[in-house]
């Protein structure tokens, strides 16, 4: 299909001095420019939301193996701050930056400058003010008590109707595209935008508003909690791994067909797992067997992105040594396959036997949430920002701090849990050993727990010093001697009134 | 309850089912037809195939290509 707006092959493969190229350069800058401000609100305020979260996932795992530590206070009590924490990441950090990356990704990839930017800002001010009540909520003792839902019924509605401003920007950006033909990441963007509010509110409608009764609520819950990280958080990973890996190397991805074939089996199959978290509970085993299936079919997708991931960057790995977003990218995608793969063993019935109830499940989550698609966000964002405010990063030492203090608190973190889940796992199916000695079994794997989180907590200040620094060199003129890489992008260098 | 399982088992056929939909629009939009054009369209003269996008700052990448800079 040729159209005027998609280059031709030669024109991808060799760069011409024509005025299409001056044409080009004023665009990309035009698109940086309408998405500043929108887009960097959301990662500020994605960031406050990562430092809070840090802050009490710390607290929660301390409590794990120091049960005594600030009981005395209620709002601090175990089961309170454990739901802040996975609340303020869920939805004040992961969203936020994902909805932040996907507005760029999106002006980027339709080519047009962000469209009525005072909706976004509108939804970005309405998200944190949810947020902050829903989060302030759970530590007041206004959880539902269900997983993933915990926010209290009176801050659920804000969230909707800011996502709902968000939604409606998608449609029109999408509506007014400049390019008619869709990358994929396009694909997993538009899905993600539609598949979200229909989750949510489905979800907030049967366990919050109207609650069903008894078992339904079980599978409502789980097909909630394990549909919002495969059918929102997992497309919007994949979209910008598949954008910026190509990108940075400067090498298109293997193969599109592929690309395709896992887009379109994670649309067909994705939405019927979750029910496999209850294996062995009082439901119909058709429901559970369906789901078991249908996750042993995400091996599709999952292998498809892998083999394409991997023989995209085939010669090109050298390259993460010298590209932070390559090296946060290539992580992620890496940690992709591995949840994907590990969370298809745990959905048979043997497995799940053992690691269900455990720690490991704790684990599995975190490679998915945090190995995945945090990465993936640290990665974007190191490409993003630079673009936006037309500044450098001010320290690779910081940079590079980060990334080590995330990937080895991550190692650590996974290995315990899931070394250690295991065990608790085989300990609880043996009738002989009292539970007591379970519990005191799992105490050596959430110390070193606490250390990773220690370490992430390290690698998050690195980044927000960074963070902060580059904004404050927003109010400076930029005097940098040699060129930068995004220099030929921004026909400006002065300083910019945020 | 019926109304809310109904809900449930919507959403379960009605979310794949949307996805087939988009999947026709897509086929009959000739999404299909050149796909190494499609892999292309996230290059273009601003930066095209072969330009190393990102890299730490002030760092140089041996042997790669960079975008000459800019005219002042």
């Amino acid at each position: 299909m040729s159209t005027p707006n998609s280059p031709s092959m030669l024109q991808a493969l060799s760069p011409s001095d024509s005025g299409e190229l001056e044409q080009r350069r004023v665009l990309f800058a035009e698109i940086d420019a309408s998405c500043r401000l929108p887009v960097l609100l959301l990662f500020v305020s994605g960031l406050t939301w990562l430092l809070i979260g840090t802050v009490l996932a710390i607290l929660a795992s301390w409590k794990m193996h120091n049960p005594g530590f600030l009981a005395d206070w209620a709002w601090l009590t175990f089961g309170r701050v454990r739901p802040a924490h996975l609340n303020a990441m869920v939805y004040g950090f992961a969203s936020e930056s994902a909805i932040g990356i996907s507005l760029w990704l999106m002006c980027r990839l339709c080519r047009v400058p962000l469209l009525y930017q005072w909706i976004i800002m509108l939804a970005a001010v309405f998200w944190n003010l949810g947020v902050l009540i829903g989060v302030a909520g759970i530590l007041a003792g206004d959880s539902t008590g269900i997983e993933w839902l915990e926010i209290p019924s009176y801050a659920s509605p804000i969230l909707f109707f800011s996502y709902a401003l968000i939604g409606v920007w998608g449609i029109i950006t999408f509506r007014f595209r400049r390019q008619p033909h869709l990358y994929v990441s396009q694909w997993y963007l538009f899905a993600a935008l539609f598949w979200f509010p229909w989750l949510y509110s489905a979800a907030n409608i049967m366990l919050v508003l109207a609650p069903v009764r008894g078992t339904v609520q079980a599978a409502v819950n789980w097909w909630f909690a394990h549909n919002v990280l495969g059918l929102w958080f997992t497309p919007i990973g994949l979209a910008a791994i598949y954008y910026f890996i190509p990108k940075v190397i400067g090498r298109p991805i293997h193969s599109y067909y592929l690309s395709m074939l896992g887009f379109w089996s994670l649309a067909l199959f994705y939405n019927w797992n979750g029910m496999h978290h209850l294996v062995g509970g009082p439901m119909p085993a058709w429901l559970i067997t369906v789901s078991i299936v249908a996750s042993v079919m995400m091996t599709i997708p999952v292998v498809t992105v892998a083999i394409n991931h991997h023989l995209t960057m085939a010669g090109h790995f050298r390259k993460m040594k010298y590209s932070p977003t390559l090296r946060f990218m290539v992580f992620g995608g890496m940690s992709y396959t591995v949840a994907s793969l590990t969370g298809v063993l745990m959905a048979l019935r043997s497995v799940s036997e053992v690691t269900h109830f455990t720690h490991n499940t704790i684990g599995h989550a975190h490679v998915g949430m945090y190995a995945f698609f945090t990465m993936v966000v640290f990665g974007s964002v190191y490409y993003i920002v630079p673009r936006l405010t037309r500044r450098e990063w001010p320290s690779a030492g910081l940079i590079s701090l980060h990334f080590w203090a995330a990937a080895l608190g991550m190692f650590l973190y996974i290995t315990a849990l899931s070394v250690g889940g295991v065990f608790e796992g085989l300990a609880m199916d043996n009738p002989d050993i009292p539970f007591l000695d379970v519990v005191k079994g799992t105490l050596p794997y959430l110390r070193i727990r606490t250390g990773a989180a220690f370490l992430l907590a390290i690698g998050h200040t690195a980044f927000l010093i960074n963070f902060v620094w580059i904004l404050a060199r927003l109010w400076r003129p930029y005097r940098q001697a040699t060129p930068m890489i995004i220099a030929a992008t921004q026909p400006e260098s002065g300083p910019i009134k945020p | 309850m019926i109304i809310l399982w109904l809900i449930f088992i919507g959403s379960l056929v009605l979310l794949p089912g949307t996805a087939l939909l988009a999947l026709r629009w897509a086929v009959r939009r000739g999404e299909f037809h050149n796909l190494q054009k499609a892999a292309l369209s996230i290059f273009d003269e601003e930066e095209p195939v072969g330009l190393v996008t990102d890299h730490f700052p002030g760092m140089e990448i041996p042997d790669a290509n960079r975008r000459a800079p800019r005219d002042p």
